[in-house]
């Protein structure tokens, strides 16, 4: 069996969303237009902003990996492509994983790189800014490995975006909980490791179980 | 009758809420089922050829 | 023999028309055994057993709060198994049934999160905490709407439900996260004062209403369940020849 078609899906998906352009760029938009409107909504207070600045930089990462979600797989379920990979001879399971990389490298990653800018924008004290670093780095595949679920589930509705989200919610906030609260320890000067071990132990459990369900559901969809 | 508690409101209210609940989930496959057997009936009725348009 | 017997039986059940006259059945039966239960249970809850003497009369909320709470999970189970069956066999019974369960489940989720707070204001003096505990069970509640909403968004009520269920075993994670939350963290909610095995700490005259109410609440979880999916059979299968032979048979009741 040769994978080297798998690059070549990873590849399709980043010169896709090169050539949109403007559309993959959307979720720092997104990032700095939530940033931006915080200070202004709460009053630019140091200490208030510094408090809920890793509560602020999650909720804006999380919003930015809800943004692309909806043509997750929608183009590739309606020109019928999906049905070509349980045709093909490729692991549904690895494509999808392919797929979700994408997602994380196009809206995940981004809100990295900037993230030490929007850390001070709000204040955030230095020394945390490794963890929250770190805690992205851990939790973000995980909001797009979720994501990818509830896109994967809402295929076959026809009022998926709404939907989406509601689905998205309850799964994340476990994500939310950990990595808020490793950055807030950090930044009291507590030892974040717990909070990012769980981080880690859900990455782990979503990254083994989510793409068979994630498989399971495009399947039926397509059926 | 009614045993009356030190913290009345917190309790009456809570046991309240679970009767409506409760109540809720007896009354809705009744009601639900009232329906649909009515619209079976009609469909039933215009199969069959005696149906009477309440229109006409 | 007898095993057989059970074995044929079951798959007598997932037959729609023996489903429907089951559960046309069984059902009256639960809800007479839920009411004299429930009547039982509340009278012993407000009338016998004694106020508390830290917590006075509020630990009378207990006996609606705790059985819901556990019967908000013990659906999701029972929910997940369904799935699972559904999933792996392709039952069309169970796939009804377990979508049946998730507005029950839904039900008491939102009882055991009203009285909880109800509860918790005179006691903690806030009606609502972010504790691990609170939290866990607010993200069940809207797992149980998620369910819900996913299946009602398919026009093809069985794929929706297949498509619900797989989302049913995903949403399972958060069940052992609700029942550990008070052991993993420090919380403002208690810990487990009643145990099945080993010596509970709660006091003995306070148990028998928890026991009726617990009771009560399964039978009628099961009646609901049993009700609604006889519901919905009809719904799904109203232009079937079973069911056009039913209402000629026996007119239209």
């Amino acid at each position: 069996m040769s994978l080297a078609a798998l690059p070549a899906l990873l590849a399709r998906d980043l010169r896709l969303a090169v050539r949109h352009g403007g559309e993959s760029l959307m979720p720092l938009f997104f990032l700095f237009a939530v940033l931006i409107l915080v200070p202004l909504g709460v009053g630019p207070g140091p200490n208030l902003l510094a408090s809920i600045a890793p509560g602020m930089v999650w909720v804006a990462a999380l919003l930015a990996s809800l943004l692309a979600l909806e043509n997750l797989f929608r183009p590739d379920f309606e020109d019928g492509t999906l049905e070509q990979w349980w045709l093909g001879h490729l692991p549904v399971t690895g494509l999808v994983l392919i797929r979700l990389l994408s997602h994380w490298l196009i809206t995940g990653l981004p809100v990295i790189i900037f993230a030490p800018l929007a850390a001070q924008m709000l204040y955030l004290p230095d020394q945390a800014l490794g963890v929250l670093l770190l805690s992205l780095l851990i939790g973000t595949p995980i909001l797009s490995l979720v994501g990818g679920l509830a896109a994967a589930l809402t295929l076959g509705t026809n009022r998926g975006s709404v939907l989406l989200s509601i689905l998205v919610f309850p799964l994340v906030v476990p994500v939310l909980i950990f990595a808020t609260g490793a950055v807030s320890a950090a930044a009291d000067g507590f030892s974040p490791r717990a909070h990012l071990g769980l981080l880690a132990a859900l990455l782990v459990l979503a990254l083994t179980l989510v793409p068979l369900a994630i498989s399971a559901a495009l399947r039926l969809n397509i059926e | 009758m009614i045993p009356e508690f030190e913290y009345a409101i917190y309790v009456w209210s809570s046991y309240g809420i679970f009767a409506v609940v409760i109540a809720w989930q007896i009354v809705q496959p009744v009601l639900y089922r009232r329906r649909l057997m009515a619209e079976l009936r009609e469909e039933l009725a215009l199969q069959s050829g005696d149906y009477n348009d309440p229109n006409s | 023999m007898i095993w057989k017997t059970i074995k044929v039986g079951f798959h007598r059940l997932g037959s729609p028309a023996s489903f429907y006259r089951f559960s046309t059945l069984v059902s009256p039966w639960l809800w007479a055994g839920f009411a004299l239960c429930t009547a039982i249970g509340i009278y012993y809850a407000l009338y016998v057993v004694p106020p508390d003497y830290q917590q006075s009369d509020s630990f009378r909320i207990l006996y609606v709060h705790v059985p819901s709470a556990w019967q908000a999970m013990a659906g999701y189970v029972v929910m997940s198994i369904l799935a699972a069956i559904a999933l792996i066999w392709r039952i069309r019974m169970t796939e009804i049934m377990a979508m049946m369960c998730a507005p029950i489940g839904a039900a008491f989720t939102a009882i055991c999160l009203a009285t909880g707070s109800i509860w918790g204001r005179p006691m903690w003096g806030t009606w609502w905490e972010w504790d691990a505990r609170l939290t866990s069970m607010l993200v069940l509640l809207f797992i149980y709407l998620g369910i819900m909403g996913l299946y009602a968004a398919f026009d093809d009520r069985r794929k929706g439900a297949r498509v619900a269920c797989i989302l049913i075993l995903v949403g399972l994670v958060n069940i052992p996260i609700i029942h550990f939350s008070v052991e993993w963290w420090t919380t403002l909610h208690q810990g487990k004062t009643i145990r099945i095995f080993g010596e509970s700490s709660m006091h003995y005259s306070m148990m028998p209403p928890l026991i009726w109410m617990t009771i009560a609440v399964k039978l009628m979880f099961g009646a609901a369940l049993l009700d609604r999916s006889r519901n919905e059979l009809l719904t799904q299968d109203r232009r079937k020849g079973w069911v056009q032979k039913k209402l000629k048979s026996q007119g239209v009741s």
